[in-house]
């Protein structure tokens, strides 16, 4: 399994009348991509608008974002986009500076959808204040439910995320990552020494069951699924998405896996990766013993590791189901790690957790979400015409509703210190 | 404008006598007394200890809701911009008055308040996250050092001024959390974290672990008429003689002593070395602390099927966290052997 | 000092009569010292009786 990602690094986009990469800028036909787009019947009004950096702008009813990549050999999204085939084996474009915004129009009581700031001290939070986004906008059409509603503007996303990225087909990329890992077992001599360490990536929270169209691991719903090995590679070219509910998860951070990238930077060098395992969080107490008992079988026995990452998605069940995995994990004498997200509400370290395993003892946070932030005026409002007008003036807000100041896979760099 | 201060201390810092005056009442005294002279020393011109107030630590513990309310009452008369309590060390009545009377202080009397103790102090895990405690060593020895810290911070409380992290400050951890932003992703703080786990080296988790895990309520199976009761205490209780030399202050040994054939206990035959309270009353009668007499009558009445003959005991003052763990779990290894269903504890 | 007790999870605490003599009083004659004891041991054992879910302070009304 060996994938390149050729990377085009983005400096400015604009409108065109023809999508093309032009040195650092990035031409966008608007007019082509929306009639592309707006072929899904379930989608009426579709709109696009492009949004820059420093700009006093404000994206609202933010539903997710999602990163251009286009397979130059192969399905792109397979099973979700394209059909279903092995990712991450292969060459894969990328751009760097863009992202593609998905808003959701139809929710109506938008407390739980983000905002993204592209100026001020909000912007420095998250990387998408950094970046050129193409936000998308679309209606339900008549007789159209939830779950097709999402499904369709995240399919719409994830087509204009390969439009973009496609346009870097003809030029030289900036600079090209290989990412290469041999089977888990084949490790060679001299490199035995190395700590083997394992990533535990709980992929979906089963608090909501997924729709039947709600694609996330190579498009399937997950609803049963127990835990299974995949190749990290597989998870940096498309085969995993975020389903349709994620709190401070976005599509880009796990196309950009930041825990993935982390194991890889140091392979063969202070460690041997060792593989992934994914999980889903179970609703139920006895599925969550059983899930986490399999998950400690694949990495202690199977995977042959020493240690373990853990990440989850979700609330407060993920986070104990995260938990025992790794409680069971460190039983077979794995040590672990876990990236946990405050969940106080209040402020009180006391409530940041949630467990109390003993072994489980390694936990590095990713801040808390209910802490208040407030967002300052904005010029002007995307994705959420309906709320501008609260949006363009000063709004109290947390963190957890500055998409991408937090990201449960350990994207970022916000951390709740406790005094 | 100097600052106005109040101390509080307890009967011993107030030097008004050891554990005999352990029951005195709260009342207040002009001037800086006893300990206070210290938190005079350190303010130097900042500030005037303008009354000490004491109270008996056994009042104190007795008392609690009483003792707060009316010490209150006396520091308000006093009308100060600060209150001083403590430093408590390792005392625990004292540093659990002192931690309850500085949140009392600032909510009602809307007044900075600040005190410093041990981190065993039991009064550290009840009260940080209300008041400012300062880290203190387990006795006085440095207790100038740590007054003058104890005031300074104090002073920034009355002055509105930004408090340190609890590193910095050298305080205990109020348990707020607070968004920053790292200087490495969390990914790679993990990354970094996991190979010092496996390498065995030192990390320091970002999230802290409860204090006191919670133990799962065991239940009695077996009805009370058909169960075996052990007496366990940690008030002290040793034979004459103290044979296995369990320590007065910082126990690291406990004692198991035969009660078989007894149905009381002869006070000739017994002593108390605990330091932590007035032993005479239950050196004159050690039923006082265990209840041997009564417990026996139970038994020969069929209220309860066996007084197991084996009672347990050690000192219970300054103990450490580990150390009481550990004999805990001994003792209770000891008695589940024993075919013990439950255990009745005295504690001081 | 049921407050500590109650912080470090033990999970059944009966309140006794005071420090220095927790199961007696000296200002009690010796029969009503007794008759005191009686009672708070026959608390305790009722406690241990009572299934609890977290610590739990009995007090005598």
């Amino acid at each position: 399994m060996r994938l390149e990602l050729r990377w085009s690094d983005v400096q400015d986009m604009a409108a065109s009348t023809v999508t093309r990469l032009s040195g650092r800028r990035l031409e966008v036909d608007l007019d082509a991509l929306g009639v592309l787009l707006a072929a899904d019947t379930r989608l009426t009004g579709l709109r696009l608008d492009l949004v820059h950096p420093g700009e006093r702008c404000r994206i609202g009813r933010v539903f997710d974002v999602i990163a251009p990549r286009a397979r130059l050999d192969g399905e792109d999204f397979p099973g979700v986009l394209g059909a279903v085939a092995r990712a991450g084996d292969g060459r894969t474009l990328a751009l760097s500076g863009v992202a593609v915004v998905v808003t959701d129009q139809q929710m109506d009581g938008v407390g739980t959808l983000a905002v993204i700031d592209m100026a001020g001290p909000t912007a420095a939070l998250s990387a998408f204040g950094a970046s050129h986004n193409l936000v998308l906008s679309a209606w339900p059409a008549p007789g159209t439910g939830r779950s097709e509603y999402l499904a369709a503007v995240r399919l719409a996303g994830l087509k204009a995320a390969v439009h973009l990225a496609w346009a870097a087909r003809d030029v030289e990329p900036d600079r090209v990552e290989v990412f290469a890992l041999p089977p888990s077992p084949r490790v060679p001599a001299e490199l035995g020494h190395l700590p083997r360490v394992a990533y535990v990536f709980q992929i979906h929270s089963h608090q909501r069951p997924t729709g039947l169209d709600e694609g996330i691991l190579y498009g399937d719903p997950v609803r049963r699924m127990l835990p299974t090995v995949v190749h990290p590679n597989e998870v940096l070219d498309g085969a995993v998405l975020r389903g349709f509910m994620g709190r401070s998860v976005t599509t880009w951070a796990t196309q950009n896996h930041p825990v993935i990238r982390a194991l890889y930077a140091r392979h063969g060098r202070t460690l041997w990766f060792a593989g992934v395992v994914v999980t889903v969080a179970q609703a139920t107490e006895p599925e969550r013993l059983r899930s986490a008992f399999l998950t400690a079988g694949l990495v202690a026995h199977t995977l042959g590791a020493d240690g373990a990452i853990f990440t989850k998605i979700g609330g407060g069940a993920p986070h104990v189901d995260m938990a025992q995995a790794a409680s069971h994990c460190e039983k077979l004498g794995v040590r672990t790690t876990l990236l946990v997200e405050d969940m106080s509400t209040d402020g009180s370290a006391d409530g940041m957790l949630l467990f109390d395993f003993p072994s489980v003892d390694a936990l590095v946070n990713v801040g808390s979400s209910h802490e208040p932030l407030t967002l300052p005026p904005m010029d002007r409002v995307v994705g959420a015409d309906d709320l501008a007008p609260r949006l363009l003036g000063e709004t109290p807000a947390t963190y957890g509703t500055l998409c991408g100041a937090i990201e449960q896979v350990g994207a970022t760099r916000v951390m709740a210190e406790v005094r | 404008m100097t600052t106005r201060v109040v101390c509080f201390v307890n009967q011993f810092f107030g030097q008004l006598g050891g554990e005999e005056r352990a029951g005195l009442g709260p009342q207040a005294m002009d001037g800086a007394v006893g300990a206070a002279r210290a938190v005079q020393q350190a303010l130097g011109e900042a500030g005037t200890v303008v009354a000490t107030v004491v109270c008996g630590d056994n009042y104190a513990a007795e008392h609690p809701e009483r003792a707060v309310a009316e010490l209150v009452g006396l520091i308000g008369a006093a009308k100060p911009d600060l209150v001083v309590a403590g430093p408590a060390f390792l005392a625990g009545r004292y540093g659990v008055v002192c931690g309850a009377l500085c949140a009392a202080v600032q909510a009602q009397l809307n007044v900075p308040a600040v005190t410093g103790m041990h981190a065993e102090n039991p009064g550290v895990e009840l009260h940080r996250r209300q008041v400012h405690i300062l880290r203190t060593g387990a006795e006085a020895t440095r207790m100038l050092e740590e007054v003058r810290r104890l005031v300074a911070l104090g002073l920034k409380l009355v002055r509105g001024e930004a408090v340190g992290t609890p590193a910095v400050e050298g305080s205990f951890p109020r348990g707020v959390t607070r968004n920053v932003v790292a200087a490495e992703s969390a990914a790679d703080r993990a990354a970094a974290m996991l190979l010092d786990k496996l390498a065995g080296r030192p990390f320091t988790s970002e999230v802290p672990r409860p204090a006191f895990p919670s133990v799962p309520a065991a239940r009695l199976v077996k009805t009370l008429e058909g169960a075996t009761i052990a007496l366990v205490t940690d008030g002290g209780l040793v034979p004459r003689g103290n044979p296995d030399g369990i320590e007065a202050l910082n126990a690291t040994r406990y004692g198991a002593y035969s009660i078989e054939g007894k149905t009381s206990l002869d006070a000739a035959q017994y002593d108390n070395p605990h330091r932590g309270y007035d032993t005479s009353w239950v050196k004159q009668d050690p039923h006082r602390l265990v209840p041997v007499d009564v417990a026996r009558e139970l038994e020969q009445s069929g209220a309860i099927g066996k007084l197991h003959e084996t009672v347990y005991s050690t000192v219970g003052v300054a103990t450490t966290l580990a150390h009481s763990a550990r004999m805990g779990k001994e003792i209770a290894d000891k008695l589940r052997e024993a075919g013990v269903d439950a255990v009745i504890l005295t504690s001081t | 000092m049921t407050p500590v007790a109650v912080m470090v999870g033990a999970n059944r605490i009966v309140q006794a009569a005071g420090i220095i003599h927790p199961l007696g009083n000296a200002d009690l004659t010796p029969d009503e010292e007794k008759a005191l004891r009686r009672r708070i041991v026959e608390q305790a054992l009722q406690a241990l009786r009572t299934e609890v879910a977290r610590p739990t302070v009995f007090t005598r009304e």
